[in-house]
Formats: structure tokens, C-alpha cells, sequence
């Protein structure tokens, strides 16, 4: 009941990213003020702590020893850990944009043969710790991100769907623009939470939430083979925004590969 | 006696700056003998991440290289590829452009002057602190944050990483309907905007002096202040196309640092909000015009501290020419099905730029016969400023090391990165100095 029990402490953490969920929880952060108090969010205050705190939310991706070690620090520190945007959940496009690259001749480059840099394949935290809530979006929606801390500040763990982005779509009355306007539109294949945007401007969805639940690459890869994307091109696209790889074993075993080739080098 | 006298001033991690930095002075009898500005934000690779890409992807992609200032990489590398196409967009796509830039503009000025500067001026370490001390400065914020996220969500689709634009086009074209409403906000907000500058106007500088560099910007075409533009012009008296940019521009890779470092004519210079003011400031919308009149820019002032000062100048300007642009657009002549001709792919290379919050952005593409990147290069303006912030904290730490405790040194070291507004992820959080007396 109302007997004294102290405020909860929350912590904001980035590993590598864009900083865009640090933007969204930043512009929401005053709705939660009076119930929280902000123990650490380098990006927006002066004063931070160290030490245990209730939810901890983590955006970027796990992408140099640096980022590994903060977060084996903040999974220990925190009691619910939650990932948010992207980069957090799939690895966004640091991850997908050339998924088949090694780090070190990316880093070789870009910053020349002798950079000293550190570099790991850029993964999200799930692949290091336990992660208790992850919420995708690029950016996350702020509405959901506002529910799931007021569910968590409840001690309640937060149930969150992945259906596709057509469902939504579907709900708006959208016309589709893969099949009446032949766009490489990956909304069959991509969570929703966005609220369908693309689609519901006439433009393709080009995946920026990541893959939906039990997403059908294979039936997706098809479908625009039918409209004229080569499947090189298709491979690109459908990993883009940070899908795994195992889910496209199939695609690309249909496809004749230069093993001299580094990279997503299909086309 | 020979030992040396060695304070060394560390900055773990500077606070309320987009991304991951570190500072490092070192202080050898009184001397400044070594200055580092380390950048440890993670390594993204985005010019190896778009190769192979088809071109429509890549302002999606290339949108993920920074949040806050999302429209401008998307339109930075829209303006090259279009460029390679050699096409022109419709007068009513470039207003559009330019709003939603401007949306920009309204949105990390306000979230740097407010969120990230004034903090320092204010002496308020947390939100919470900030919220209810000075709960009209967290209000104004509040106000003008909205302000340019709403912009950008009619024009773009959402406040950041915006869907709505693509090469050639924009998917959908707000109309009357949509644009009324942001005409409205855009003027209700003016008075707060002119507010902000006046707090700013009053604040008074950590350092008299500060380093002093050349400025480079681009030249806008229109008689505007604007942020677009082909050509480059620097205080050392020379212009440039972007094309050229690897011509009068060096860049390097630093070994303790993720983000490159740049110079012109072998020393460092300075982009952003300063830099555009100083060639451009007659160009400036009259409300604009009139608070630059009364700061100490318009007597030649060239403090870095002032950079702050100067955003809260181009803040105003972007609601003034903001509402110039809605009002155009307004007054476009309906054409429901205007002729559209698609951009058709074509191999060749071209640069775009764009004049960011914090200063000039390049993207450069090589693009295949059939539309697929080739090869890709950004310079974005936080590392065309890395080199410059560390000479600047070599002067201010010399000057001053001996005239300011040493906390405030620190703490006022912080406020003149702080003032660069500088982006780390961009380039690839608080600042602790420690003074140590090694023997």
C-alpha cells in the first residue's frame, strides 16, 4: 500500500548508437519526473550516481569492449534492464547494413591500415546478458516506452507484441503499396508500433523496427523477385535495419557467391 | 630539482553532449604541453555500411548516423545523389526541404541551448533541479522542442529519422490542412524564442578569451539566411565547391580519438552557428536581425562561448523564415498531379552538403549503373571541429590555469566544449578534472 517505499531509481545508458532514444526519453522525461528519481543520464544531467537502481534503459549496440564492460556494469546494477530502439534489440543498421563484413577491414577502411581502434561485430545486449524488456523502434514509440515504465514501476513485467507493420496498416485502410504500386514495401516482414508510417505516406516500409514475430523472409524474397528486384538487392534491403542472418539461410543459398568477396557484395 | 611540476587536468567523460568524449590537459610547470580530446563513441562505419545499397535506401540509412540531426544527413545525401543524377526538384520539394530543416534547426537549438548549455549558466546539475529552479527556462525548452519536432513530423513523418523524404520527392506533400496549425505554433512561439536570447544575451562568459580560427560555411544561393547551398566561403578569403572538398580540406586519423581529425591550409577551423553568422548575419530576418544587432557579434566578437548565443540568434531566424516558407507554400499554385519525372539511376560521383545545427555536413557517393553505392565518404561538422575544440582548450587552460581555481577551470573547460554543441556520434558525457601532482 502507500507505506513509505523509496522512489524509484532509473537510469538512461547508451552504448554505440544514434543517441535517438536518448532524445525521446529526454523529451518524455518530465511526465515521469514526479514519480522517479534520475540517477544517471549522462546526455541531459550534471549529477550522476553510481550504484543499484530499478530499471535501467540501454540504447546503442554492443559495438567495442568499452560498450561490453558498461553494460555487464549496468545489467548488475539493475533490476529490470531494458533495451530500446533498434540498435538495442537487433543491432540496427551498424549491425545489417553489411552484416556479412569482419569489423577489422571496416575498420581498416575507413580509419586506414594502422588504426589501433577496437572493434566488435556490432550486436545487441541480448547477446552478452539478460535482457528483462526489449522495446524496438527507430526511434522507439514514445507511448509504449511511457506504458512499459509505468508497468514496470508496478513491478510488472510488460507484455509487448511484434505482429507485422500490414496489420497496422490494415487498420488505417491503407492502400498497399506492394501490391498496387509494385515499392519494395517490407512491412509483411517488419514489426509494427510505428503506427505503419511509411505506408500510410505512400512510401515502402523499409524495416526500421526490425523483424516481426516468425517473420516469412522466404514468401517476402519471393514477392519482390516477382516485381523485378533482383534477389542481391533484396538481401540487402531485408537485412538493412539488423535481422539475423539465420533467417535468410535459405535466400542465400540461392544465390552464387564470390568467396574472394568480402562482404554484401551480391550485386 | 629537475622534477617536473605536473598537473594533469582528465574530463572522464563530458556530460550533456550527444555521444561518448573524454578530455585529457596536461600541465608541465606551468606549461600546457598536451591537450587530447578523445571521442570513444563506438565505431559505426557508415561509409563502409551503404556500399551496395541501392541508392533509395540510403537516406534511411545514412539518417542513423545521428538523431538529432537526422534531416540533415538525409538531405545531404539526397543533394549528392540527385546530383549525380543531374536532377532538379520541383520549387515546391525545396520549400518543403527547407522547412523541414528549419524543423531541425528550432529542435537541437532549443534542446542544446536549453537541455545541455544553460545548465552550466544556471548551476543546476540534474533535470530535476533545472525543472524546478528555473521552471520558465524548462518551459521555453519544453515550448520550442515541440515546436521543431512538430515541424518535422507534418513535413517529415516523424520528429527524427523522417520518412517522408526520398530522392526526387516527397512521398506524401502536407497540405493547407496540415501546414495552418504549424503557421500558428510557428508565431505563438516567437515571443519565447526572443526571450531565450535575451537570457542568453545577458550571460556572462567563463573565459575573455578564447582560441581564435578561420570560419568556413556554405554560401547559400538564395538572398536568405539559408543552410543550403553548393559552394563553400572562408574567412581566409577564399570559396570552393564542395565538390573540391578533399582539396582544401585534410583530414586525419587521430590515435587516441574515434573521430577524424580536419584542417584547412594546415590549422584548424571552425563550422556551425558562429561561423554562418559571420558571413551572413546582414541576411538575417529583421526580429533576427535586431538581436544580433545588440549582442557582441555584430562588434566582431568572436568567443567561442558566444556559439551558444549565436544558435539562440538562429533559432529566431528559423521561426521568422520558417513561417516565410509555410506562407509560400500556401500560396503555391495547386497542381494535384504535377508532372513528375523520377530521377533515373546513373553511374557517376557528386557531393552534397548541407549547413547542420553544428556546421557544414558533406556527403560524398559513387554510384553504379544500376543505382547501387559504390564508394561513400561524410565529414560531419563535429570532426571538421575536434581539432579546433583542443587548441581552443590549449589556450583557455594556458591563459587560465593559473587565474582559476582549479574546479572552476574544469568546470568552465566544459562549458567551452559544451559550446561546440559537439556531436560524437556524429564524429563516430560529464567532465571530471583531476589535478594530480605527479613527481
Amino acid at each position: 500500500m502507500s507505506c513509505a517505499r523509496p522512489i524509484p531509481k532509473v537510469a538512461v545508458e547508451s552504448l554505440t548508437g544514434c543517441a535517438g532514444e536518448l532524445l525521446i526519453i529526454l523529451e518524455n522525461l518530465e511526465k515521469l519526473l514526479p514519480f522517479i528519481r534520475l540517477s544517471r543520464f549522462t546526455f541531459a544531467q550534471s549529477t550522476n550516481e553510481v550504484g543499484p537502481v530499478d530499471i535501467t534503459f540501454v540504447e546503442g549496440s554492443v559495438s567495442q569492449p568499452h560498450d561490453l564492460e558498461k553494460l555487464k556494469k549496468i545489467r548488475a546494477n539493475s533490476r529490470w534492464l531494458v533495451a530500446v530502439g533498434n540498435c538495442a534489440v537487433w543491432g540496427c543498421v551498424q549491425k545489417g547494413g553489411c552484416s556479412a563484413c569482419s569489423p577489422e577491414n571496416m575498420l581498416k577502411s575507413v580509419y586506414g591500415e594502422q588504426s589501433n581502434i577496437e572493434v566488435m561485430r556490432a550486436a545487441p545486449p541480448r547477446e552478452y546478458v539478460k535482457v528483462d524488456v526489449e522495446l524496438s523502434g527507430c526511434p522507439i514509440n514514445a507511448t509504449q516506452f511511457l506504458s512499459v515504465t509505468a508497468s514496470l514501476l508496478k513491478d510488472h513485467l510488460p507484455y509487448i507484441t511484434h505482429k507485422p507493420v500490414c496489420l497496422e496498416c490494415k487498420l488505417r485502410e491503407n492502400p498497399c503499396v506492394l501490391i498496387e504500386q509494385n515499392l519494395p514495401c517490407l512491412g509483411p516482414v517488419t514489426a509494427a508500433g510505428c503506427g505503419a508510417l511509411c505506408p500510410s505516406l505512400g512510401a515502402a516500409c523499409y524495416g526500421c523496427w526490425g523483424p516481426c514475430e516468425s517473420p516469412q523472409m522466404d514468401a517476402m524474397a519471393t514477392i519482390l523477385a516477382e516485381k523485378g528486384f533482383s534477389i542481391a538487392d533484396i538481401l540487402v534491403r531485408l537485412k538493412s535495419f539488423g535481422a539475423p542472418d539465420k533467417l535468410f539461410e535459405r535466400i542465400e543459398s540461392l544465390l552464387p557467391r564470390d568467396p574472394s568477396k568480402e562482404g554484401n557484395l551480391y550485386v | 630539482m629537475s622534477e617536473i611540476d605536473r598537473k594533469r587536468i582528465e574530463i572522464a567523460e563530458i556530460c550533456r553532449v550527444e555521444g561518448h568524449s573524454a578530455v585529457s590537459v596536461t600541465i608541465d610547470d606551468g606549461k600546457v604541453t598536451e591537450v587530447k580530446l578523445e571521442v570513444f563513441e563506438g565505431t559505426r562505419f557508415f561509409e563502409r555500411i551503404v556500399l551496395n545499397h541501392h541508392f533509395d535506401e540510403i537516406p534511411h540509412i545514412t539518417s542513423r548516423i545521428c538523431a538529432i540531426c537526422s534531416t540533415g544527413h538525409v538531405l545531404a545525401a539526397i543533394f549528392s545523389l540527385e546530383k549525380i543524377f543531374g536532377f532538379t526538384p520541383s520549387r515546391k520539394t525545396n520549400l518543403l526541404r527547407e522547412l523541414m530543416h528549419l524543423g531541425m534547426i528550432i529542435e537541437s537549438h532549443a534542446t542544446h541551448i536549453c537541455a545541455l548549455a544553460l545548465p552550466d549558466f544556471l548551476g543546476t546539475p540534474d533535470l530535476l533541479s533545472f525543472a524546478t529552479t528555473h521552471p520558465e527556462a524548462f518551459a521555453i525548452w519544453g515550448a520550442l522542442r515541440s515546436l521543431g519536432a512538430k515541424v518535422q513530423t507534418v513535413v517529415g513523418g516523424r520528429p527524427f529519422h523522417p520518412v517522408n523524404l526520398h530522392v526526387g520527392r516527397f512521398a506524401h506533400e502536407p497540405d493547407a490542412a496540415e501546414l495552418m496549425p504549424l503557421l500558428h505554433m510557428l508565431s505563438n512561439n516567437m515571443d519565447i524564442a526572443i526571450k531565450l536570447c535575451e537570457i542568453l544575451l545577458a550571460l556572462k562568459l567563463p573565459f575573455e578569451k578564447t582560441y581564435q580560427s578561420s570560419f568556413l560555411s556554405l554560401i547559400s544561393e538564395d538572398s536568405h539566411y539559408s543552410y543550403f547551398g553548393r559552394n563553400v566561403i572562408s574567412s581566409e578569403g577564399w570559396q570552393a565547391s564542395v565538390n573540391d572538398y578533399k582539396q582544401y580540406m585534410d583530414e586525419r586519423v587521430v590515435g587516441y580519438s574515434h573521430a577524424k581529425h580536419s584542417t584547412v591550409s594546415g590549422k584548424p577551423f571552425m563550422v556551425g552557428s558562429l561561423a554562418r553568422l559571420h558571413f551572413f548575419s546582414e541576411r538575417l530576418g529583421p526580429a533576427a536581425g535586431r538581436l544580433y544587432g545588440k549582442s557582441p557579434l555584430s562588434a566582431g566578437q568572436q568567443n567561442t562561448v558566444l556559439n551558444n548565443l549565436a544558435q539562440a540568434i538562429e533559432l529566431v531566424e528559423a521561426i521568422e523564415r520558417a513561417q516565410a516558407v509555410i506562407n509560400q507554400l500556401l500560396n503555391y499554385p495547386q497542381e494535384p498531379h504535377e508532372s513528375f519525372v523520377a530521377p533515373v539511376p546513373t553511374a557517376g560521383q557528386a557531393t552534397g552538403a548541407v549547413e547542420c545545427p553544428r556546421g557544414t555536413l558533406y556527403h560524398y557517393y559513387q554510384l553504379s549503373e544500376q543505382g547501387a553505392v559504390m564508394a561513400a565518404d561524410m565529414i560531419t561538422p563535429s570532426a571538421q571541429n575536434a581539432a579546433r575544440i583542443e587548441h581552443d582548450i590549449r589556450v583557455v587552460a594556458e591563459e587560465y590555469h593559473g587565474q582559476q581555481p582549479s574546479q572552476m577551470l574544469e568546470k568552465n573547460l566544459e562549458t567551452l566544449v559544451r559550446a561546440y554543441d559537439p556531436c560524437n556520434t556524429c564524429a563516430t558525457h560529464m567532465v571530471r578534472v583531476q589535478y594530480a601532482n605527479i613527481d
